[in-house]
């Protein structure tokens, strides 16, 4: 890892937040600078994100709650609801998201 | 639906029976499955007389719940020598129903090599030449225009591509969709045996036939209503596959460090922005014209997970352009150019071959020294040469395991010869033992549903690790063949794992349909009765367990970023089918 890496983060997002994200920032992926560890809600709520609009996050490859510590040199990816399939139960969403507003579960209509 | 339709192709002759009471209660792959285990002769050459095949709707095909237009084909695969089950959407299906055909089989195999049209409408069942422009290498697209022009718009239309007559075992079905592109009923090579019975494609014409009889249909309204609203409610039908496509899922798999890249040699690849979802949905739209980022397969999907994708002009590619042969052609191949796979997967419709067997076939290919890595041009001009057919589109069209032998290599990623699609199984291992154990050979379809407590199976999987992976292999295969059978797409599984109430509402659908009272036991049993019948007829045609397994370099290559290989022992391995 260089000496830059060890002071930042990699950050992508997908699905909308893709197109959110090359808005906002230009690119995929984000380079943010980050010295000190930072839990994923507090990444959200840096980038602006809503907590509803994550259903989990990625942390160097691997599927982690929102409040999973990220810490400067880690890759980082907000993944929406909204991955197809058995996946999400292939991947490990299931032990990670039910404490989620997010959680894939059917969600109350206004 | 009370006909039974057989058509010999030996004795050009065509016979309309009552539907046999032990298959009254089956549909799609119950159906197909359970024909093919009483009928067929498991050690038959597959592309000799004694293979049959068959076209069955679902159970709720023909109807109006949501997504209940897949078509089943059944019969003995060239491809893996075992028995095999591949469905479609398009138009098929529902003009099957709606004429109140259970199912249409065709068996024997005429001593002459001309093609033949089988002409299905209100009148009966006629074979008929098929026109001699649509013979002879002439693209599906063409050939779904002459045939329409020939017998109607509106007609539903199987079709075996240039692949099927030259009786690849990789060649598909085509079913045209209700806009005049194709569906495919891809994997396992059954247009080659539709090929093989000198039959080029099936015309349907439903002019006259009534709606499907519902036996409540108050109830029927009630209960599709409950099951369209656990759809669409759900994340995945607004904001995943409608905005996205399949090909959401690149950048999924590619994050969790589990999209097989250059012949499985890695998990990750760093050109995914090229081909994501992400970018399919932002070049559709940015080219606008004839582009459309969401789209049906077959009347009634709500789901709406195909699209349209142009070219620079905004004119027209390729549709249904789903992820594992994007995943094939541009991480496990190598091409980068979204629009240059684009053409590939419009080529390979064409033809009439499974994009995913023909995709994994290229890689290796590659590896091989056939093609060089990441080309898409040079791919697209080998793919062409199937339809010719030249030595290397003979090669390529005779699937992965073929091109493996072909060229020397061991790294050659197939179970029962298919090859193995777009989620390595050493860090996702619950679908690598659905990859080792379903009876279809490498499926990542055949492990795609599930029908009880989703939580009691998925709370504590850990991709990377063994624990839990069995139980969930096992109840996504048996809930798969559940669904299988219904004429469901599977994509409605979300709707009925993550809401109880909409699995009640699918089988309360079937129940009011019937006028019976079937209980999710006793969908689980159909499940689990499919499954066990595939396994007996795969044993009478000489599968063991040892054909159970993965190939073996994934026990010996970890694959990066997780650096992790198939650990699963043998003993492991067939707990899965211990139902």
């Amino acid at each position: 890892m260089s000496e830059q890496s060890r002071k930042t983060i990699e950050v992508r997002g997908f699905l909308h937040l893709d197109a959110a994200f090359r808005k906002k920032f230009g690119t995929i992926p984000l380079i943010m600078d980050l010295e000190e560890p930072i839990t994923g809600i507090a990444l959200a709520e840096k980038l602006e994100i809503p907590w509803d609009e994550i259903e989990v996050i990625f942390v160097n490859g691997f599927v982690q709650e929102l409040d999973y510590v990220i810490h400067p040199g880690d890759r980082v990816a907000f993944l929406p609801p909204g991955c197809p399939g058995p996946y999400r139960i292939a991947l490990g969403f299931y032990g990670k998201n039910q404490d989620n507003e997010a959680n894939f579960k059917i969600k109350k209509k206004e | 639906m009370n006909k039974f339709i057989r058509i010999d192709m030996t004795a050009m002759k065509v016979t309309t029976e009552e539907v046999p009471e032990k298959y009254a209660g089956l549909g799609g792959r119950a159906l197909t499955s359970n024909f093919v285990a009483n009928e067929v002769k498991p050690t038959c050459h597959a592309l000799g007389k004694n293979n049959k095949i068959i076209f069955a709707p679902g159970l709720l095909s023909g109807t109006a719940a949501p997504n209940s237009g897949r078509i089943s084909v059944g019969a003995k695969s060239p491809l893996t020598g075992g028995i095999k089950e591949s469905n479609a959407g398009g138009t098929f299906s529902q003009k099957m129903a709606k004429m109140g055909i259970k199912a249409l089989v065709i068996e024997g195999m005429p001593a002459d090599d001309k093609y033949h049209i089988i002409k299905i409408d209100m009148n009966g069942v006629t074979i008929e030449d098929a026109p001699a422009e649509i013979i002879g290498g002439c693209g599906n697209y063409k050939a779904i225009e002459v045939l329409s022009a020939k017998y109607g718009e509106k007609v539903g239309i199987a079709l075996a591509g240039p692949a099927g007559e030259h009786r690849l075992p990789s060649a598909n079905i085509s079913f045209k969709d209700p806009e005049g592109n194709m569906r495919s009923a891809g994997r396992g090579g059954l247009g080659a045996v539709l090929g093989s019975k000198k039959v080029k494609a099936l015309v349907i014409d439903e002019t006259g036939a009534v709606a499907v009889p519902i036996a409540d249909p108050e109830k029927f309204r009630a209960a599709s209503k409950v099951f369209a609203k656990a759809l669409l409610d759900h994340p995945v039908a607004g904001k995943g596959l409608a905005a996205y496509g399949t090909d959401v899922l690149v950048n999924i798999l590619n994050e969790a460090g589990g999209l097989p890249a250059k012949n499985f040699t890695a998990g990750r690849i760093d050109h995914n922005d090229n081909i994501s979802g992400e970018t399919m949905n932002a070049t559709i739209t940015e080219r606008g014209g004839e582009g459309k980022v969401s789209h049906g397969c077959h009347a009634g999907c709500i789901i709406r997970c195909s699209q349209w994708y142009t070219d620079k002009q905004g004119k027209y590619i390729t549709s249904g352009f789903e992820y594992e042969t994007i995943w094939g052609l541009g991480a496990d191949a190598g091409i980068k150019d979204l629009d240059d796979i684009a053409y590939i997967d419009r080529e390979m419709d064409d033809i009439g071959i499974d994009s995913i067997e023909t995709a994994v076939a290229v890689a290796c290919a590659m590896e091989g020294g056939l093609l060089p890595w990441g080309d898409g041009k040079a791919v697209l001009e080998a793919v062409k040469g199937i339809a010719v057919p030249t030595p290397l589109g003979r090669i390529i069209g005779s699937g992965t395991a073929v091109v493996g032998k072909v060229c020397g290599l061991f790294r050659v990623p197939v179970v029962k010869d298919q090859a193995i699609p777009a989620y390595d199984p050493r860090p996702v291992k619950g679908i690598g033992l659905t990859y080792a154990t379903t009876p279809m050979g490498a499926d990542h379809t055949a492990g795609y549903c599930i029908s009880g407590n989703i939580l009691k199976v998925g709370a504590d999987i850990d991709p990377l690790k063994k624990d839990g992976q069995i139980e969930y292999s096992r109840a996504m295969q048996i809930g798969t063949a559940s669904v299988d059978s219904t004429g469901m797409c599977l994509f409605v599984y979300f709707g009925i794992a993550d809401n109880p109430g909409g699995y009640q509402a699918l089988i309360d659908m079937i129940n009011s349909q019937y006028g019976i009272s079937l209980t999710a036991t006793d969908v689980d049993k159909l499940g689990e009765s499919v499954l066990k019948v595939e396994r007996a007829f795969n044993k009478a045609a000489g599968f063991t367990n040892a054909h159970d397994r993965l190939p073996e370099f994934f026990e010996y290559e970890p694959c990066p970023p997780h650096n992790v290989v198939w650990d699963f022992t043998p003993e492991e391995i067939d707990e899965v089918y211990n139902f």
